[in-house]
């Protein structure tokens, strides 16, 4: 028997869903075809699990380290089964209300389960059955990369799966000791959720933390998080892993000496690949691109005119960027396009982005090196956070923020932060941009005294004159 | 000689009453070319009779124009080829 869809989607995470429920509004009959567990990597194994598991490090970690004087240190204690069994209530609650309940509510959306294989242009087998699609979108995700390192291959190792509720790989024990490999925002946010719960924890990092972000915001966080006591290598490359499911040793270069790491687990956090192996794309005739990630034009239809990718297979293309919401607005775009005729394409210029260490950090726009490589005529401000009341109210004058502004009209381009509140807000730099905000609406607006949000205001006069002079509220 | 006639299957998207079947009925039916639509509400679907140059984006056009529904093409099929 073949089953007949309007749109076939590979994936069930918040692409998929986004494009489900889109279709479906429009008409369509829509199959969703999951392997693993539906919901995708965000609430099964990203951000919802993480951020669950960073609040409550925050808690351990801030009532052993009061900020204030006059505050004394107490000690709560980590019963890490128990931590973990909430996260996965957690998470399965709000998969249970956000993925499978929606999905049950709506008409001609049907969930298939198993593993889906092109076996043509328009058809799929799906451990042994045949379904057929007019329109497909490829919405498969991604998964942690795994480097190649000698030994890596013999030796037990987490990535960032660990935080998955309902498979064999999740992490059950806190590590007594723990080596985090890479430096990008799964790596930092793993990291000190670990340590402040507990762990020794090492980072062994190619290059800088945060590569690819303002330098400034990873080397606050370097010195932030070596004051917290994890330890941080830079320019390191791994040359060897050996070890059992008890210990595990790493052979690494750093830029002085050659040393042996030992800890008790390793975590493997060296980025992403897209999910596009292993179905069947050639049998379709859908491109790649040298990554791996699928060809998409602006419309995000692929090199098929009636396939269409979105979310973490397509990488950087266009803007995107591997990130929960930009899937979801994608998949809305590709549900228009492909049953509205709608033609609309992914915006990605304001697209902000957090990073849930402590301190948090948040950008919005373009960065300097973007702006330069771009040739773009803009300057920026750099303002430390010391300068911003609330900060200095609350113990917390560390970070900064970065804003770049056009010298043609002074909109601005991008806000970069590091600090208290920063992922919270971003936003107000996000929708300033979205309504192409200059300089002075920054520093026109009145923001509430004393709050975060006057980071901008003080960040924005900053292009004018010397912050440090301000009176109170920033004007 | 009777001109051929096609027959146009449509998923229809935005329905939620008996209210909604009249109107992308009246719609689908205000196209030139158009003689007969059959919209139904539980399948979310319709089939129109038409000429075939009749194009898709015509259907589309008028029932979109009433800000609330969809259609799209999912096949057509000659009278003959009942």
């Amino acid at each position: 028997m073949i089953d007949r869809f309007d749109l076939l989607i590979l994936g069930s995470g918040s692409t998929a869903f986004a494009a489900a429920i889109g279709a479906s509004e429009l008409g369509a009959r829509v199959a969703m075809v999951e392997r693993r567990t539906l919901g995708g990597t965000c609430v099964n194994r990203g951000c919802l699990p993480s951020k669950n598991l960073i609040e409550a490090a925050r808690i351990v970690w801030e009532a052993s380290h009061p900020r204030y004087d006059g505050l004394g240190s107490a000690h709560v204690s980590v019963d890490f089964e128990a931590l973990i069994a909430q996260k996965d209530a957690v998470v399965r609650d709000y998969r249970a209300r956000k993925y499978a309940s929606v999905a049950d509510g709506m008409t001609d959306l049907h969930i298939l389960e198993g593993d889906a294989s092109f076996v043509g242009p328009r058809t799929i087998s799906l451990d042994g059955r045949t379904v057929e699609a007019d329109r497909i979108l490829i919405a498969t995700g991604s998964r942690p990369t795994i480097p190649t390192i000698p030994g890596l291959d013999t030796v037990p190792y987490l990535t960032s799966d660990l935080l998955d509720a309902d498979e064999a790989v999740r992490l059950r024990e806190l590590p007594e000791s723990l080596i985090v490999l890479g430096g990008g925002y799964i790596a930092v946010e793993l990291a000190q959720m670990f340590a402040r719960l507990g762990s020794q924890v090492t980072i062994v990092a190619r290059s800088e933390l945060l590569r690819g972000y303002e330098p400034e915001l990873g080397r606050t966080l370097t010195e932030s998080f070596r004051s917290e006591g994890i330890e941080i290598l830079t320019a390191t490359r791994v040359e060897r892993v050996s070890g059992d499911g008890r210990r595990v040793a790493l052979a690494v270069e750093t830029p002085t000496a050659g040393r042996i790491l030992r800890a008790e687990r390793l975590l493997v956090a060296t980025g992403r690949t897209p999910n596009t192996d292993g179905i069947g794309l050639e049998l379709a005739g859908v491109a790649l691109d040298p990554d791996g990630y699928v060809v998409v034009n602006g419309e995000l239809r692929t090199s098929q005119s009636h396939i269409w990718a979105a979310g973490d297979v397509i990488g950087r293309q266009h803007g995107s960027q591997m990130a929960t919401p930009v899937g979801a607005r994608q998949g809305r775009i590709v549900a228009e396009n492909a049953f509205k005729d709608a033609r609309r394409t992914f915006d990605g210029s304001v697209v902000p982005r957090a990073i849930f260490t402590d301190p948090p950090i948040a950008v919005v726009g373009l960065t300097e090196a973007e702006v330069k490589a771009g040739h773009l005529p803009a300057v920026s401000a750099t303002t430390p956070l010391k300068y911003v009341p609330r900060a200095g109210a609350i113990h917390r004058p560390e970070g900064l923020v970065k804003m770049m502004a056009s010298t043609i009209d002074e909109r601005i381009l991008g806000v970069h932060m590091i600090g208290e509140s920063a992922a919270e807000v971003i936003h107000e730099a996000a929708m300033a941009m979205h309504f192409k905000a200059t300089i002075d609406d920054f520093i026109d607006l009145i923001h509430v005294y004393p709050t975060m949000s006057e980071a901008l205001k003080i960040g924005a006069q900053a292009f004018r004159k010397d912050v440090s002079k301000l009176s109170c509220c920033a004007e | 000689m009777t001109e051929p006639i096609t027959y146009i299957d449509l998923g229809v998207g935005g329905m939620t009453c008996d209210d909604c079947v009249v109107h992308v009925t009246q719609a689908l039916e205000s196209v030139p070319g158009v003689q007969h639509a059959t919209v139904d509400l539980a399948s979310r679907s319709a089939v129109v009779t038409a000429s075939p140059d009749v194009p898709a984006a015509a259907l589309a056009a008028v029932v979109r124009a009433t800000g609330q529904y969809n259609v799209f093409e999912r096949g057509r099929r000659l009278a003959s080829d009942d």
